[in-house]
């Protein structure tokens, strides 16, 4: 007896089960197939994995890839009023794919499912990757490993830092603008709780930026150059406002990256000083230092997808100058060279050797600008000594030097403008004097653009007197504002003229 | 009934077994994470081992190695400048985790404490663009000790000192494990927020400053008796304040030369190994968790600390000018400085220097904290049971690096401190490291500045002003060959460089 009433107990009771277990284990199930995912977009290619692949950043610090790629429509009052179009107003290069469709993402640009979304964040690329064309009507060509001359971080982060604080950063105008702008039909999930939640981190986090990084006036650096060790003041949350006003202002032009194994070994057996101070002498430290800036801190950095680029960068070559050399120009011009150039920047520009190579001149030597140089201080060298603490990353080569390193030269046709700071347009302004001391002859121009990619085949460096192209504005460069010096360097400019055209000849083949 | 039937006395035992283990993991997971202590890596070198060695203090009052790490970041308003721990005048060498003065000691977690280097590393530069010296055992003219203080307990008293925020910052900053962070989470930030907050009462009377009558110690400078007063013994905090100079405690073996000498600005102490103690004890802010390993440390601080020898001076020295000036001081200072007077105490009358310091300290303050000492068990020969009368008359070694000068550092130069009392500096600031070889002294004043090329705004933003007027400032007295003629006095600077 009984028995259809244990069958109706036992029925209850799994539907019961079902509810109180089943249930919410497969919403668990779910929950995670959605957000514990951690998976990088990955590329064979190397140059592919270094234009678009995974520091680790994202994590940390990227954006939805919805919300990046609304941001300059939303906000499209508030982009650099160049005539640019989105990102490319900062001067970022977006590629087509193989198919020739232009990509989603721009050069330097990284992306990783993370937390449930396509988070996007900078890598590597965006500051060491340029454009270049051999005249007007050539194509554009994409470069990697070198200073990225186009691109105005600065006016980047002043982007984020403005678009913050505006009301229009609320999901209830970000959300609507995504479906409409970019396309996407959102899951109810993402619409009313992803996104506004996204949204929310995010502006604590620029908030964040904001407070920190704004203080550097980052909008005064113009294209292709960086405040490298006042950003990291910032990030070690110095309070900017009060630093010593002479240390404030340190913009320099991002550098090239090749040849890090010959870079690694100088004349008297110890290792180059690298960066432009020459504050560090380790490879190795110097690029964990420059991951920060990707927002790959200890606790995301991923060390296998950067240590691809590391291996890579030991001996990736920069490019042959693109256009005919006059061999018997450049031969005289080796001599030349030799006799005053080798000492301090090695003997070509694939042998790095010679006496002075990766060792520092002091700055009332060599004379170039001082603010860089200034803004790079003891106490912030000492400061740099957490990095990675409590791992055996942690920072222990920086040091203030007296000066300014004396760096290889190669694909030197490809780092202009030239100087640390970015100063001389061309090379072969770099052989004369600045005009106050040129006393009638040829001299550096005190004025000119930047931002144009079109190479210089005869003075070398990109053509810088174009002040605008297609509706398409360019950057003014005056050398008599802050840290824009182009003094110092005089080494060389005495030479008769056709001695300088020889060297920057011979420069060619770097 | 309930028998004990084999089957249940079977499940008992296994529930005991399963009991027991649960329990001794957690025994040991509890010893892993809090107790179980590292010993400090090898030092390479004995300065090494005095900068950042341990005195054994971590167990008891070391803070959490991460929450000193971002305190910087989650505070920055309150450090005293823009560049982090730099900003108190730490002396922090290139390449190393931590400032001078700091020890990073792993008892269950990470932690750090403080060490005497802190207070007795010298820094200095002879031009604004070299990079800071550092002398062990030197007078740390430039640390803010009692911002230092005051800062610790400010960030406890702060809303930001919330696990929510720090830790926000130690993620950010570290790749520490998940229950790695959820002890930081939920016990070391809140039990630190405690205890900081505890020091506060006891620090009441570095927060009640005002001037003229309470001037800040300022850079180099502590309140060094009323610390011992109130901290070694609980003394009920009075009304004085006797900030003096942080000493230099290099080659201390001169005090053996005689049995009448005396240590501590006002001649308070018998002997250095018991000056290291009382300040090691202080710096430590408990009793030693082992009595041994303290009292070992001790000996290897007190043997560093005598054969420590005193800094040559920096720049070239003119011999000839030099022995002159040996012959001007033979004639004028040796009675005091180079005698057997030298190390003992000078009455105050006779000296006629300022005399708060020496009511900051009394007999029944000595005897409290002699009692004290010896109830944690350590032997030593102790504090001088008596009112102190006067000041030492100082050995004069490495006297060039001592700079400000008399015990409370009132007077900026020894060219200065040559001049009658009422013709020295009324208002000068101190704690900036750049050196003037021509007035021996550092940078304090602007006339200095421009002579050496020091940007005077630099000056002003790092040191700490002095005024001579604010009580326990006072710079008269020891007006000793203040009417020499010029050049003896030029002779005498210059034989001063060579001691």
């Amino acid at each position: 007896m009984n028995r259809p009433m244990d069958d109706a107990w036992r029925w209850r009771f799994w539907t019961l089960l079902a509810i109180v277990v089943g249930l919410p284990l497969l919403a668990a199930v779910l929950l995670a197939l959605r957000f514990l995912p951690d998976r990088p977009v990955t590329y064979a290619n190397i140059e592919d994995h270094f234009k678009y692949g995974s520091t680790g950043g994202e994590r940390n610090a990227g954006f939805p890839l919805f919300i990046w790629k609304v941001l300059p429509v939303v906000f499209k009052d508030k982009l650099p009023p160049n005539g640019g179009e989105g990102y490319e107003a900062f001067g970022m290069i977006y590629e087509n794919d193989e198919q020739g469709r232009r990509r989603e993402l721009p050069v330097g640009i990284m992306r990783r499912r993370n937390l449930g979304l396509d988070r996007v964040f900078v890598n590597c690329a965006v500051c060491h990757t340029t454009t270049a064309r051999e005249a007007p009507g050539q194509p554009r060509k994409v470069y990697v490993g070198t200073g990225a001359s186009h691109f105005d971080l600065g006016l980047l982060e002043k982007f984020f830092g403005d678009i913050v604080v505006d009301e229009r950063f609320n999901s209830n105008v970000l959300v609507p603008a995504i479906e409409k702008e970019v396309g996407v039909r959102l899951g109810l999930l993402d619409r009313y709780l992803i996104y506004p939640l996204a949204v929310f981190v995010m502006r604590e986090r620029l908030m964040m930026v904001r407070n920190r990084f704004g203080p550097l006036e980052t909008e005064k650096w113009g294209p292709g150059r960086v405040d490298t060790w006042n950003s990291a003041k910032a990030g070690l949350s110095f309070v900017i406002d009060k630093l010593p006003r002479h240390e404030l202002q340190g913009a320099a032009d991002f550098p090239s990256i090749w040849n890090q194994r010959k870079r690694m070994r100088r004349d008297d057996g110890q290792q180059m000083q690298l960066h432009w101070t020459g504050n560090n002498i380790e490879v190795k430290e110097r690029n964990l230092s420059a991951a920060l800036a990707t927002g790959a801190t200890p606790a995301v950095i991923d060390h296998v997808a950067i240590g691809r680029l590391e291996t890579w960068l030991l001996d990736a070559a920069p490019p042959p100058f693109p256009f005919p050399i006059d061999e018997g120009k450049a031969r005289r011009g080796a001599t030349m060279y030799a006799e005053y150039c080798a000492s301090c920047h090695g003997k070509s520009g694939q042998d790095f050797s010679g006496k002075w190579v990766g060792h520092v001149t002091p700055i009332d030597e060599v004379g170039t600008d001082r603010e860089h140089y200034n803004s790079y201080t003891y106490d912030l060298a000492a400061n740099q000594n957490v990095f990675y603490a409590g791992t055996r990353y942690r920072f222990t080569h920086f040091r203030k030097t007296k000066g300014y390193a004396n760096l290889p030269l190669d694909g030197i046709w490809l780092r202009g403008p030239y100087l640390h700071n970015g100063s001389v347009p061309t090379l072969r302004e770099l052989l004369d004097p600045p005009e106050s001391e040129a006393k009638g002859g040829s001299f550096r121009r005190s004025t000119f653009y930047r931002g144009y990619d079109v190479l210089d085949p005869v003075r070398v460096g990109f053509i810088s007197d174009v002040p605008e192209e297609n509706g398409r504005k360019f950057t003014f460069y005056s050398t008599k504002e802050l840290t824009k010096s182009n003094g110092g360097h005089l080494y060389g400019v005495r030479l008769p003229a056709a001695d300088k055209d020889a060297i920057v000849e011979y420069l060619k083949t770097f | 009934m309930n028998a004990w039937t084999p089957e249940r006395r079977k499940r008992l035992r296994i529930a005991l077994v399963v009991l027991f283990v649960v329990l001794a993991f957690g025994a040991w997971f509890g010893w892993y994470k809090f107790f179980r202590v590292v010993p400090q890596p090898p030092f390479n070198t004995a300065d090494e081992r005095f900068l950042y060695g341990s005195l054994g203090g971590e167990e008891s009052a070391g803070i959490p190695y991460w929450i000193v790490y971002v305190l910087p970041r989650v505070f920055p308003d309150l450090f005293p400048g823009p560049n982090g721990w730099a900003a108190f005048g730490f002396s922090w060498e290139e390449g190393q985790e931590l400032p001078v003065g700091f020890t990073k000691k792993t008892v269950g977690f990470a932690r750090v404490g403080n060490n005497c280097a802190g207070c007795h590393v010298a820094r200095y530069r002879l031009s604004p663009e070299d990079k800071p010296k550092f002398v062990p055992t030197g007078p740390n003219h430039t640390f803010n000790l009692e911002a230092f203080f005051r800062f610790l307990v400010d960030c406890a008293r702060d809303p930001r000192f919330s696990a929510g925020a720090l830790m926000n910052e130690i993620t950010l900053a570290s790749d520490l494990s998940w229950i790695d962070r959820m002890i930081y989470r939920f016990v070391l930030i809140p039990i630190t927020k405690k205890r900081l907050l505890e020091r506060g009462p006891r620090f009441a009377w570095i927060y009640n400053h005002g001037l003229p009558y309470w001037p800040d110690w300022g850079r180099g400078r502590d309140d060094a008796m009323n610390l011992t007063k109130y901290f070694l013994t609980t003394s009920p905090v009075d009304d004085t304040l006797g900030p003096t100079d942080m000493p230099s405690i290099w080659n201390l073996k001169k005090y053996k030369t005689n049995p009448n000498t005396r240590l501590n600005f006002a001649g308070d102490s018998y002997d250095a190994n018991t000056v290291i103690i009382d300040s090691a004890l202080g710096v430590m802010g408990a009793g030693p968790s082992n009595n041994q390993a303290f009292l070992d440390q001790i000996a290897w601080l007190t043997k560093y600390l005598e054969e420590y020898p005193a800094p040559k001076f920096p720049s070239a020295i003119d011999q000839t000018k030099a022995a002159a000036g040996k012959v001007v001081f033979d004639a004028h200072c040796a009675s005091c400085h180079s005698s057997q007077r030298t190390g003992t105490v000078v009455p105050v009358g006779e000296v006629g220097t300022d005399v708060e310091r020496i009511k900051s300290w009394n007999k029944q303050a000595a005897i409290r904290a002699n009692e004290t000492v010896r109830g944690l068990g350590i032997e030593r020969r102790g504090l001088v049971e008596a009112d102190p009368t006067g000041y030492v008359a100082a050995f004069l070694d490495g006297i060039w690096l001592r700079a400000p000068y008399l015990h409370n550092g009132s007077v900026p130069t020894l060219r200065d401190l040559l001049r009658p009392a009422d013709q020295r500096a009324l208002f000068f600031y101190r704690g900036y490291d750049v050196y003037d070889p021509v007035d021996m002294g550092f940078v304090s004043m602007e006339e200095q500045a421009m002579r050496l090329g020091v940007p005077w705004e630099a000056v002003k933003a790092v040191a700490t002003p002095y005024d001579v007027r604010w009580r326990s400032n006072g710079n008269k007295g020891h007006e000793y060959g203040v009417t020499l003629p010029p050049g003896d006095k030029d002779a005498l600077l210059e034989y001063l460089k060579t001691l």
